[in-house]
């Protein structure tokens, strides 16, 4: 009785894979190349992958990857912008956290083929950008393994944000893949710092038998006057938002080193602001310089009209500057 | 050798008497100077208190004049955070109050009647006057006399300290800056004198500090860098020996006993750089104690750099665990921390704004300092570098580095005048052939130089007038011919909730308005500035993004009698309550999840008001309340009625029907318009025919009913029905 039921289980198979023949047969070609196709394209992404944990797309790869439908793969697509004359601060910021995520799924354990990571440049790509009648970058989103991507498969960026691990629950939420996020702990600051600390070392070893220097106040002073220009001329600023270094009109081709408005500024401009902040501070000092110093009358006569010159050129020249910022701000010195 | 200095000025009466008129004349002028620039807003509007927070702060002083200084502490506020309640007494910086409240008291007792409106909004200038005398002593203690008067003069007007002290605004900055000035001095005095009695008055200034700023975790910072500086530069003393260690004892315990700070110095990480600085002074002073009796140097030294070493690695680690927090705290960007304004990195172009020439000089100060190094400079030194480095990261915090700027630049100033303006008469031999031409050069440097300070004067005038002087209450608009148009619509609207509402009525608004609201309406609201309950806050923004229906559900659940907005269309006025409509829907979802930004942008990505919008936003609360009637009404022959000033376009829902408000007042230029929410009827309407309804409807509604999981009371009875039918 037992080895008739065997019997019988085992037939089954066979049975349902002939009736599935048969009933397949007449587009049987197509689906055998649809299947090599589908390897194939695995395959290749496999291939990609493996390579870089994110798949840079172009226009044609995409359609051919992500749009066209045979596919058994989920694909996570990262729409953005990522050249400089772009200035998407937003992009860098959200492709170093998807770096992150993609990573965490490269080398984990559960790595397999049934899910990638891509990203589709606005510079290579600007026609899936329209094709998807989209424009705003940073978007994720996803492309499931069988029908079309739903409303909910657009990552809400502008509500969760673009933290690896919010975007790891939503893929999770999507594919049923869970992600652990791993991030690489940053050594770049410990690094940095024990370097720092080395060099300091080696240099007091160094200079072990003479530690006058340490002593010198110039050395400091100089020191000090760099922190304060530094952020005087707002390089903080720069630090956190990070505008391009200077704009270039793309009809006429010219250089602008200076903002049009008071609530930006270029990296070119700040390093102008900073040079002509130094040469006011240097202008004082030299003013001091030759009423103390005890040199001849003539040296002390050019250091004094150097000093004073340095200091009404370049603080009118910044007050123009200034001007031509601060659009109805009606005072000027010297210089309009 | 002080009674010998004593002597020689007793001696030479006659200059160092003029000497000290002069100053005090110089100081006195100052202080004058400094009190009239504030007063723009008066002169232009009135005496009235400014913004937002300084209404809360007029507010609760108000509670204190009346009530009495133990009832202000145990001030449970039921008006604000309607249900919720505000504890005030425990969640604020008493000093500002407490300052205000004593003037008007000392008036009072002189029998100088005065309103405690006109003492708050006259105390900032008032202070300014302070700041600077306290300036011209700390720049005196750290280099001369002639610098000290300088400082005094260019804190008395300069910008970045006007900013936050015109008459009116009515904040704890104003009376702040004074303290931390003070504060620095006696320290600096303490160091000096090592004597006990500064050390002491050094800590009754900082628990002044402490009571009425957020800012005196900066002082609690600053110190003990001062000390552990001048540990490493092994010019420990007696005196900052006794100095800190009076300063950090009497310090915490005075600091520990502001309601609002509580245990926080001993807890959390910004304090405990102070704790470190403490216990590793002790540790050295026990150490010098040692080499008086033992003789092995070496080994001492040794276990000196290891102690220190230590200590740095200690310091330096709680400052990067303090300031990485801060910053990844700003990352995550809270919308509510990102909308303000205030929280944002400082261009060179605020730098410049806020102090001019002062900008440029105050390195040349620096330099000095640095060059003729002693303890005190040390102290300016570091101070000029933290305050020079918060201030890039924050625009707000260019409040403490203008001072240390003043300072310095008067140095920098005096020290170039001292030579240039001098007379000769000093001069041992000055070669016969020059003199003319030097004299000349002299003069040439003493004019530019005059002329330079001058513009910074013009320059804080111009500023002080055009950019810090608005009350914000009161708006004002240029016609033309330079006539002047007042638009009162605020407190219009204001003294209208105060007199034609219940005296417990509830009026839910956008935060922005809670405190005025309550200053000036007094009536209670839902949500204010002090922004301490994001979910609170959220269930407003969700309230206002909703459609009516649902809105009025929340209305209804928080007991919400008025509804209050801010709408610009009619004038221009570009900070109403459509454009600040994102961030109430970004911060919404932050409890519920049902209002997501995109749905309120066009399939563009636009935020558009005219018929391209999306449908969600043109059905929204906040949209239908502010054009409720709006499209009925042309403001020019140009344009078409319903047209939007701020946002330049004519608007896509003209015919809005209210069914759960109803429109309670609207201020002259429309700047505020009230609703008022309608109680729900005594018995619910039915909307359709009671009889006669066909069965396939009933089918239709018994199943909406039975499918639906909110079941409203219109379905419950219309089940009812059909089943009264089927029997």
């Amino acid at each position: 009785m037992a080895s008739v039921w065997a019997k019988s289980l085992s037939n089954l198979p066979v049975l349902s894979v002939f009736v599935l023949l048969l009933i397949c047969l007449p587009p049987g070609g197509g689906q055998k190349k649809k299947e090599n196709m589908l390897s194939e394209k695995v395959e290749q992404m496999m291939e990609w992958s493996s390579r870089r944990s994110v798949v840079r797309m172009n226009g044609d790869k995409f359609r051919r990857f992500v749009k066209a439908p045979p596919r058994n793969y989920s694909v996570i697509v990262m729409f953005t912008a990522l050249q400089p004359q772009r200035q998407c601060s937003v992009c860098r910021q959200a492709n170093e956290e998807y770096q992150v995520l993609a990573n965490s799924w490269r080398y984990s354990s559960a790595f397999s083929n049934k899910l990638f990571f891509t990203v589709v440049d606005y510079d290579e790509g600007a026609d899936v950008f329209q094709q998807l009648n989209m424009n705003s970058a940073p978007t994720f989103m996803h492309f499931p393994a069988k029908g079309k991507p739903k409303r909910a498969d657009t990552f809400d960026l502008q509500r969760i944000g673009f933290a690896s691990e919010q975007l790891a629950k939503w893929i999770a939420d999507r594919t049923d893949v869970q992600i652990r996020v791993f991030r690489p702990p940053n050594y770049s600051g410990t690094i940095a710092l024990a370097l720092l600390v080395s060099l300091v070392g080696g240099l007091l070893y160094l200079r072990r038998n003479n530690l006058e220097f340490i002593y010198n106040k110039t050395g400091w002073a100089m020191a000090a006057l760099c922190v304060v220009f530094a952020m005087t001329s707002g390089q903080m600023w720069n630090h956190i938002r990070g505008p391009p270094y200077a704009h270039k009109n793309p009809q006429n081709g010219q250089v602008s080193y200076i903002h049009g408005s008071s609530q930006a500024q270029f990296v070119a401009e700040s390093h102008i602001i900073l040079l002509l902040n130094a040469a006011i501070t240097m202008g004082m000092v030299l003013l001091n310089e030759a009423a103390t110093s005890k040199g001849d009358v003539g040296k002390r006569r050019i250091i004094c009209l150097v000093g004073l010159g340095l200091v009404v050129f370049f603080f009118s020249f910044l007050l123009s500057i200034f001007r031509s910022k601060y659009h109805g701000y009606p005072y000027s010195f010297l210089i309009k | 050798f002080t009674p010998l200095r004593g002597g020689l000025s007793g001696g030479l009466s006659q200059p160092a008497g003029w000497q000290s008129l002069l100053s005090f004349t110089i100081l006195f002028l100052a202080w004058l100077a400094g009190f009239s620039a504030r007063l723009f807003a008066v002169i232009r509007f009135e005496s009235i208190i400014h913004e937002f927070d300084p209404w809360f702060n007029y507010r609760a002083t108000h509670h204190l004049t009346t009530n009495g200084f133990y009832e202000f502490l145990n001030w449970f506020d039921e008006r604000a955070w309607y249900p919720l309640g505000r504890i005030v007494g425990g969640t604020v910086y008493p000093g500002l109050m407490v300052t205000a409240g004593l003037i008007h008291y000392v008036l009072n007792l002189l029998h100088v009647t005065v309103h405690i409106r006109d003492v708050c909004v006259f105390l900032a200038p008032v202070f300014s006057g302070l700041t600077s005398i306290s300036t011209f002593l700390l720049t005196k203690e750290l280099w001369n006399q002639g610098a000290g008067l300088m400082a005094a003069c260019f804190i008395a007007i300069v910008p970045g300290y006007i900013s936050r002290s015109v008459a009116g605004s009515f904040d704890n900055e104003g009376i702040a800056i004074f303290a931390l000035q003070f504060t620095y001095y006696l320290w600096v005095k303490s160091v000096k004198t090592g004597s006990v009695f500064w050390s002491i008055g050094c800590c009754l200034s900082y628990f002044y500090m402490v009571s009425a700023w957020g800012g005196y975790v900066f002082i609690i910072n600053l110190i003990p860098l001062h000390v552990f500086v001048l540990l490493l530069m092994q010019r420990f003393s007696k005196r900052v020996y006794i100095a800190y260690s009076t300063f950090y004892i009497i310090g915490l315990v005075l600091s520990m006993q502001i309601p609002f700070v509580g245990f926080q110095p001993i807890r959390t990480s910004e304090h405990m750089a102070a704790a470190g600085v403490f216990v590793l002074l002790q540790v050295y002073a026990f150490l010098q104690y040692l080499k008086d009796r033992l003789t092995k140097q070496e080994f001492q030294t040794l276990f000196f750099l290891g102690v220190s070493l230590a200590a740095g690695a200690v310091f330096l680690s709680v400052i990067y665990l303090t300031y990485t927090g801060r910053s990844s705290y700003a990352k995550i960007h809270i919308p509510i921390i990102a909308s303000v304004s205030e929280h944002q990195p400082t261009t060179w172009v605020s730098f410049f704004f806020d102090l001019h020439i002062l900008v440029c000089t105050f390195p040349a100060g620096l330099w000095f300092c640095i060059k003729n190094i002693n303890d005190e400079r040390v102290f300016v030194a570091l101070y000029a570098i933290s305050a020079v480095y918060f201030a890039g990261v924050m625009v707000r915090l260019m409040l403490t580095l203008t001072p240390v700027v003043c300072m310095l630049s008067a140095v920098a100033f005096s020290s170039v005048f001292e030579h240039y303006l001098g007379d000769d008469m000093k001069r041992q031999s000055p070669p016969l052939e020059d003199s003319s031409d030097e004299d000349d050069r002299k003069n040439a440097v003493t004019m530019l130089m005059l002329m330079l300070l001058m513009m910074f004067a013009v320059h804080c005038t111009w500023v002080t007038s055009n950019a810090y002087s608005s009350p914000s209450v009161v708006l004002a608009s240029y016609n033309n011919d330079g006539s002047r148009n007042i638009l009162d619509d605020f407190r219009e609207a204001y003294y209208w909730l105060r007199q034609n509402t219940d005296e417990h009525a509830r009026v839910m608004s956008w935060w922005d308005y809670g405190y005025q609201i309550a200053g000036m309406a007094n009536r209670t609201t839902l949500v204010d500035n002090n922004t301490w309950n994001n979910s609170h806050i959220a269930l407003v923004g969700k309230a206002m993004s909703s459609n009516e229906t649902a809105a009025y559900d929340i209305m209804r659940s928080l007991d919400v009698d008025y509804v209050l907005i801010i709408f610009g269309g009619v004038i221009g006025y570009s900070g109403d309550d459509i454009n600040k409509f994102l961030w109430m829907v970004r911060i919404s979802p932050s409890v519920a999840s049902q209002p997501q930004e995109s749905d309120y942008f066009t399939p563009q990505g636009e935020f558009r008001v005219d018929k391209a919008g999306s449908p969600t936003l043109l059905n929204c609360l906040m949209y239908k309340m502010s054009y409720y009637r709006f499209g009925e009404m042309q403001l020019d022959f140009r344009t078409p009625p319903g047209f939007d000033r701020t946002r330049n376009a004519e608007i896509g829902n003209k015919d809005i029907k209210l069914k759960h408000l109803e429109e309670a007042f609207t201020s002259e230029h429309w700047l505020v318009r009230i609703y008022k929410v309608k109680k729900p009827e005594n018995r619910d309407r039915v909307e359709h025919k009671l009889r006669g309804a066909d069965t396939t409807k009933q089918k239709y509604t018994s199943k909406k009913v039975s499918g639906g999981a909110e079941a409203s009371s219109e379905g419950v009875f219309i089940q009812e029905r059909t089943q009264l039918d089927g029997t």
